[in-house]
């Protein structure tokens, strides 16, 4: 009951600010009602009425798109088979899949902010990491080798790939103090480049297409799905999500790395005085941080996608900051809070696709969510609840000055 | 101009930090005001200075009753500080530094006429014979010169009271020697002048005046003409105060720690440490005493392996350790106990039960092959809290919720909690209250006992009497002289901290 | 000139220069190996022309002409290399290395595009002044950010910034024009708009990170995602349906009196889009207010130790609020040259990270006004000979050209050629009594 409550202590900033942020949503949607607002003269309530049913459309559309339509749910109970229960459940697993990535980037996240590294790299972490498990997805297509071999070795190569883009900005910084948030914003326009220059090349480039997509490697490499229904892609890339967030709790808090990662992130002189190595972990922090981003990358790549666009994270990276700082930086949250992340962006596809309400506003109202977190002074504020100070590591990134300010 | 501060009061969350403090002091009179760390000096002075504004209380000056509600305020009431921690912008020239926020101007733009500040600081620093260079950068100055920029900052505001907070924490003996010069003759000129201070023979020197704060209130005036040391350290504590540490003979064993022709330059690389041989054996304690700023800080920092040495011999137990790192130095059983523990020591944002492991954490029983063994992190952590004392709701409790003394417990507690050939303190007892200093010594002591060397920094000199078994006296990046604890008298270590050297003849 | 060069230590001081002397002497013998290195680059490319054309006036058809050998430009740049290495070697660490390295920068830029382009002749009259022209909203967002961090906070929001900025002069010129037909009105209105809603969007970053104490890499975060947001459903919701609203007005080159008549510099320094005049002008006027005026010293003093302006009456809180607004201001000025100058039109992302560029020019201009100009207009260059090397169709992957502005940027701020101090407490938050 105790830990119930500390649940729900600790979820009350992070719940209101996605509230107040999804109504910051609604108010903007409100706003750019033009064709409903243009009769405010004449009939102020209907227009206004009107625009608000446009927000109830569209988050209507968002709730449905990312959990189900009750009526074909209704039907699938009444008449089960494949189609109904694919069509039923199709939603939740969509949920489920996008969830995948931004678990994976998410802790990705979590872990440089631990490191003190402020990692805003994770689209390109990600993009490069896919790369690479493109790479080697398409250069074993006649292989001959299994499936799951490949799978394995892709996967490996996203890892190493995301990983050593994750790396140069923790070396940058342990080497020359160039700070973090520049380089690795940089290195998602190299990344995206780079990424660009291979799906261009004629190795990697699908038959007979001039745009930058890769093969489809479904035909010999997959992730393997969890449910085998038509339609439905969810694959054990989530459950590797999940087994990777209980191996960075593991790691954070019961290993001596983990720990030499968040001394060094609160204090790299302390750590340094304790004969730990402040620079070792932040260049550490961040090649796992890469990793991380890059394994996310892979298992989208290889299951859910099958093939390689240069559009393959669609702003995951910046989703993932808002999602770590709401999660406190916990692993368990990273999950709670990627899956919540998930049906927004499921949702907002299809809301963007019923109500013609563009799917971008989500970063707005991811970027408000983090505002509200990092700020719960304004939630205090605007709901009139008691709050805790936010996590230390929110509060401040790097507890102590920047080697050289930005 | 006369000053009454009339039964000024200021709460602080959890603590009242001026209980109705009542002093006032005459035009061209010197008034120390003395008092420990914490007693609300600082606090007193801030309200003074337009800083805090008081809960109740008010400021009379000539006899007009006057609010500062900022700093602003004060300045034009004629208050003028010197803070402690002097307030120049390192990288402004002494002009800039000096006219900030009192600049003239000239222009549609306002531009910052320099002409006019430079020939108002050349006339005053002229006048009052302080001997300060207009042109110079505050960053290349010496700390004495930027004290006297500080009061010519005060001067050009011509402020008619003149506030000291500390002023001679961080000056040579012959720099405080020339400041107090500099106090007589401005007070000779009409300037009324508070000194802040907690070193007993400096108020008895120059202050006509001394009032004494404890715990937030006036615990007593003293004339300091009549008055005596012990008398205003009674006062200023509140008990009979033991000066001296009880501890007995120091039984010196092996040499543990073995420096010769040491050589270590400073982050700007200049020279900090210029050929130091010292030699500290099992079972006594030396203590390197002198003015801050003249090497210990990388003395202390090329012993625990912190920083790479120029040239030189350092060994622990016969180890050579001259480019080991910091962990190996800690894994020869040497304890370190940092400067700024708030910084060096601890990790404010991490639990007690986590700092408490801070540097022995890859050690059995803590942790095998990478991997905690969190149940006996919580029992050590729980046993060090009992052992040491420490006041804290929990182990899990953050350490940034804990007071400096507890915080400075677990950091002890810590380099204590394993086997130690070698005690490292640098400035141990900083910003304590009397009970936990007592406390520390005590366990310095008990370490010295067992048989551990033990090397303790300090700019005190009643610290650095009452605990030393013998005393180096460290200036300009030397040992100027080492001195038998029974020796050593405040005034020869006075002599040898402002550079004079002794015959070989007292090295012990 | 205080905080900003760190470079040039006094003879005599106190400080020991080994640091900085043996940084000179690494910088000496690189510059010193480069000019070797030019000269065995020489000896193979004498055969390969190099021509250069620049436009003698900005009406007609006459054309200078430089023509020359590759080899011999590698000649012309390995002297000045090695010459520049040598007095680096020889002055030590008081050598002011900057300017040198400007000066530099000519004949390489000459022999690298000579040597790519391999004997297609080119006009560079356009490459130079697109380069002031693609320097211009560089220098801009350098400006803010310097504003911002000599007043103690970091701006990592300038991107942000100039993206809304982009979109609010795009919708509110579109409007004006429409309604009004004046292109002149219309422009000055979107203008005004985006710098005011982006100065306000300067003030919600201050307020974040003074009033909540929001770590001011976050708030600017915030700012930065919430911008791609807010523009990215403006653009699909409102302007794809309605195209009447990206029409802005457009802000066409200005030749000036006199002075655009003057052979070859006319076309190339006085035929430019007024916002380079300005930003030009901008430029001198803060590198006059930040050194030479109260205001000016009051700033300094907010970014380098705040604690020191405080306590002699100094409001450092409303400094740092106003810098915020002013350099917002200037963001939005920055912003609006993107669709208004160039573009034509607002796009989705169409900053693509000339912040953070802007934030590199500021860095490797030491935080002075002048010094950002010019490291924009490096950024520039590079970008206006990009476009040219497209044009003429070299064999350099696209991609690769496209990368060159980041990787100078990652380059830049890791201090690879020299280290500079920046304000000592930016990003430090600061207690008011």
């Amino acid at each position: 009951m105790r830990a119930l409550a500390g649940l729900a202590r600790r979820a009350l900033v992070p719940g209101l600010a996605v509230l107040t942020a999804l109504i910051l949503g609604a108010v903007v949607i409100i706003l750019t009602d033009f064709e409903n607002l243009a009769q405010i003269g004449s009939d102020p309530a209907g227009a206004l009425g009107a625009a608000v049913g446009g927000v109830f459309n569209g988050y209507g559309a968002m709730l449905t798109g990312a959990f189900g339509d009750p009526e074909r749910i209704r039907l699938a109970f009444e008449d089960p088979n494949d189609r109904t229960i694919a069509t039923a459940i199709r939603p939740i697993t969509e949920t489920l899949v996008a969830a995948t990535p931004l678990i994976f980037v998410g802790l990705a996240v979590a872990i440089s902010f631990r490191t003190g590294m402020f990692n805003i790299g994770g689209d390109g972490q990600l993009i490069v990491g896919a790369l690479g498990a493109t790479i080697v997805g398409v250069g074993l297509q006649t292989s001959g080798l299994p499936s799951l071999v490949i799978l394995a070795l892709a996967i490996a190569a996203a890892i190493l790939f995301g990983g050593f883009w994750g790396f140069i900005p923790g070396f940058l910084k342990a080497r020359t103090g160039a700070h973090e948030v520049i380089t690795t914003i940089m290195l998602n326009y190299i990344g995206a480049q780079v990424v660009l220059f291979a799906l261009l090349g004629p190795s990697l480039r699908a038959a007979g297409s001039s745009q930058p997509i890769s093969k489809n490697m479904s035909a010999w490499v997959d992730v393997p799905s969890i449910i085998s229904l038509p339609a439905i892609r969810l694959d054990y890339g989530f459950v590797a999500s999940l087994v990777m967030a209980a191996a960075v709790s593991w790691l954070l808090f019961r290993t001596t790395k983990g720990y030499e990662l968040r001394a060094a992130g609160f204090n790299p002189t302390a750590a340094r005085y304790a004969g730990m190595s402040a620079g070792g972990s932040m260049m550490l922090g961040m090649a796992l941080s890469g990793g991380l981003a890059g394994m996310g990358g892979g298992f989208l790549v290889i299951g859910a996608t099958g093939q390689l666009t240069n559009d393959l994270s669609g702003g995951i990276g910046f989703n993932a900051i808002a999602l770590a700082l709401l999660a406190g930086l916990r692993p368990s949250g990273v999950v709670a809070a990627g899956l919540l992340f998930g049906a927004l962006t499921t949702g907002g596809k299809v809301m963007g696709i019923q109500s013609g309400i563009p799917f971008d506003l989500l970063f707005f109202i991811m970027a408000m969510v983090i505002m509200f977190v990092a700020a719960p002074g304004l939630i205090r504020t605007i709901w009139r609840v008691k709050v805790a100070k936010p996590a230390p590591e929110i509060a401040s990134v790097a507890p102590t000055a920047p080697a050289e300010p930005v | 101009m006369r000053l009454e501060l009339r039964e000024i009061s200021k709460r602080f969350p959890g603590v009242l930090a001026n209980d109705k403090i009542s002093i006032s002091v005459d035009k061209g009179q010197v008034l120390g005001l003395l008092g420990e760390n914490g007693a609300g000096k600082t606090t007193l002075m801030n309200i003074l200075s337009g800083l805090y504004k008081p809960d109740s209380g008010e400021i009379v000056i000539d006899d007009q009753v006057r609010v500062f509600g900022d700093p602003h305020a004060a300045i034009a009431a004629g208050v003028g500080m010197v803070h402690q921690h002097f307030m120049l912008v390192p990288v402004f020239d002494v002009v800039e530094a000096v006219a900030l926020g009192a600049e003239p101007v000239s222009g549609p733009f306002r531009a910052f006429d320099r002409a006019a500040a430079r020939n108002r600081i050349v006339e005053l620093s002229e006048q009052y014979k302080l001997n300060v260079n207009p042109d110079a950068k505050i960053e290349n100055l010496p700390v004495g010169v930027r004290q006297r920029v500080e009061i010519l900052k005060a001067l050009y505001r011509k402020s008619d009271i003149l506030v000291l907070d500390e002023p001679s924490a961080v000056l040579t003996p012959s720099e405080t020697e020339e400041l107090f010069g500099i106090i007589r003759s401005l007070a000779a000129t009409g300037t009324t002048i508070i000194f802040i201070t907690h070193k007993l023979n400096e108020v008895i020197e120059v202050a006509d005046k001394i009032v004494v704060l404890r715990r937030g209130r006036v615990a007593g005036t003293a004339d300091p003409k009549t008055t005596t040391r012990q008398a205003l350290a009674n006062l200023m504590v509140g008990r009979d105060v033991e000066l001296i540490v009880p501890k007995g003979p120091a039984k010196p064993g092996e040499v543990v720690l073995g420096i010769k022709d040491l050589v270590v330059r400073d982050d700007r690389l200049e020279l900090a440490v210029q050929g130091v041989d010292l030699e500290v054996r099992a079972g006594e304690i030396l203590v390197i005493a002198g003015v801050q700023g003249n090497g210990q800080t990388e003395l202390v920092e090329a012993i625990t392996g912190l920083r790479t040495i120029d040239s030189g011999e350092i060994t622990i137990g016969g180890h050579h350790v001259e480019r080991a790192s910091p962990r190996q130095v800690s894994d020869l059983g040497v304890a370190h106990i940092p400067e700024d523990r708030g910084r060096d020591g601890l990790i404010a944002f991490m639990t007690v039960a986590e700092n408490y492991i801070l540097d022995t954490y890859h050690r059995e029983p803590y942790s095998r092959r990478g991997i905690f063994n969190l149940k006996a992190v919580s029992e050590r952590a729980t046993q060090g809290v009992k052992d040491f004392d420490i006041r804290t709701p929990s182990i899990q409790t953050l350490a940034t919720a804990l007071s400096g003394g507890n915080q400075q417990k677990v950091v002890v507690a810590r380099e204590f909690s394993v086997p130690v050939q070698l005690v490292i303190a640098a400035q141990p007892t900083r910003g304590l209250d009397v009970g936990s200093i007592e406390y520390i010594h005590r366990r310095i002591v008990e370490q010295r006992d067992a048989g551990a060397a033990i090397v303790i920094v300090s700019t005190e000199l009643d610290e650095v009497l009452a605990v030393g078994d013998r005393i180096a006296v460290m200036y300009d990046g030397r040992i100027v002289g080492i001195l038998a604890g029974d020796d050593a008298t405040l005034e020869n270590l006075g002599l040898l901290m402002g550079g004079a050297i002794f015959g070989e003849g007292t090295a012990a | 000139m205080s905080a900003a060069v760190a470079t040039a230590l006094p003879h005599g001081e106190g400080l020991a220069a080994r640091r900085a002397l043996r940084d000179a002497r690494i910088r000496g013998a690189t510059l010193l190996a480069l000019g070797v290195l030019s000269f065995y680059f020489a000896s193979s490319a004498f055969s390969t022309p190099a021509i250069f054309l620049f436009r003698i006036y900005n009406t007609g058809q006459d054309r200078f002409e430089v023509a020359t050998s590759v080899g011999l430009l590698w000649v012309i740049a390995g002297l000045a290399a090695a010459l520049v290495g040598a007095l680096q070697l020889w002055r030590g660490a008081t050598f002011r290395w900057r300017p040198w390295l400007l000066v530099l920068l000519v004949p390489y830029v000459a022999v690298i595009l000579g040597a790519l382009l391999d004997g297609t002749i080119a006009n560079l009259s356009r490459v130079l002044s697109g380069s002031f022209e693609l320097a211009t909203p560089l220098t801009l967002g350098a400006l803010a950010g310097i504003l911002s961090e000599r007043s103690g906070m970091l701006n990592i929001a300038l991107e942000g910034k100039m993206l809304v900025g982009a979109c609010v002069s795009v919708v509110v010129g579109s409007v004006v024009l429409g309604a009004t037909g004046n292109m002149f009105a219309a422009t000055v209105a979107g203008v005004s708009a985006a710098m005011v809603v982006s100065g306000l969007l300067g003030l919600l970053l201050a307020w974040l990170g003074i009033r909540h104490r929001v770590d001011q890499i976050i708030a600017g975060t915030v700012i930065n995602i919430g911008a791609v947001g807010i523009t990215n459903f403006l653009f699909l919701r409102v302007l794809g349906s309605s195209p009447e609203l990206n029409t802005p007005p457009n802000v066409a080159a200005m030749q000036l009196p006199f002075l655009s008549d003057i052979p070859v510099l006319g076309p190339l320094l006085f035929s430019l889009r007024p916002y380079v005049y300005l930003s030009i002008i901008l430029v001198i006027v803060l590198t006059y207010l930040i050194f030479r005026t109260r205001w000016g010293l009051r700033l300094r003093a907010s970014g380098e130790k705040p604690a020191a302006a405080g306590t002699v009456g100094i409001n450092v809180l409303q400094i740092r609020y106003r810098a915020l607004f002013f350099a917002g201001l200037i963001c939005g000025l920055a912003g609006s040259y993107l669709p208004l100058a160039t573009a034509g039109s607002f796009q989705m992302q169409m900053t693509a990270g000339k912040g953070f560029i802007a934030l590199a020019a500021m860095i490797f201009g030491a935080w002075h006004p002048i010094g950002a100009f010019a490291a924009a207009l490096v950024f520039g260059f590079a970008d206006s000979a990009q476009a040219l090397l497209s044009i003429l169709g070299v064999q350099v992957p696209p991609q690769l050209l496209n990368s060159v502005p980041y990787i100078i940027t990652i380059v830049v701020v890791a201090g690879v050629v020299g280290r500079v101090r920046g304000p000592a407490s930016a990003g430090q938050p600061y207690e008011q009594g």
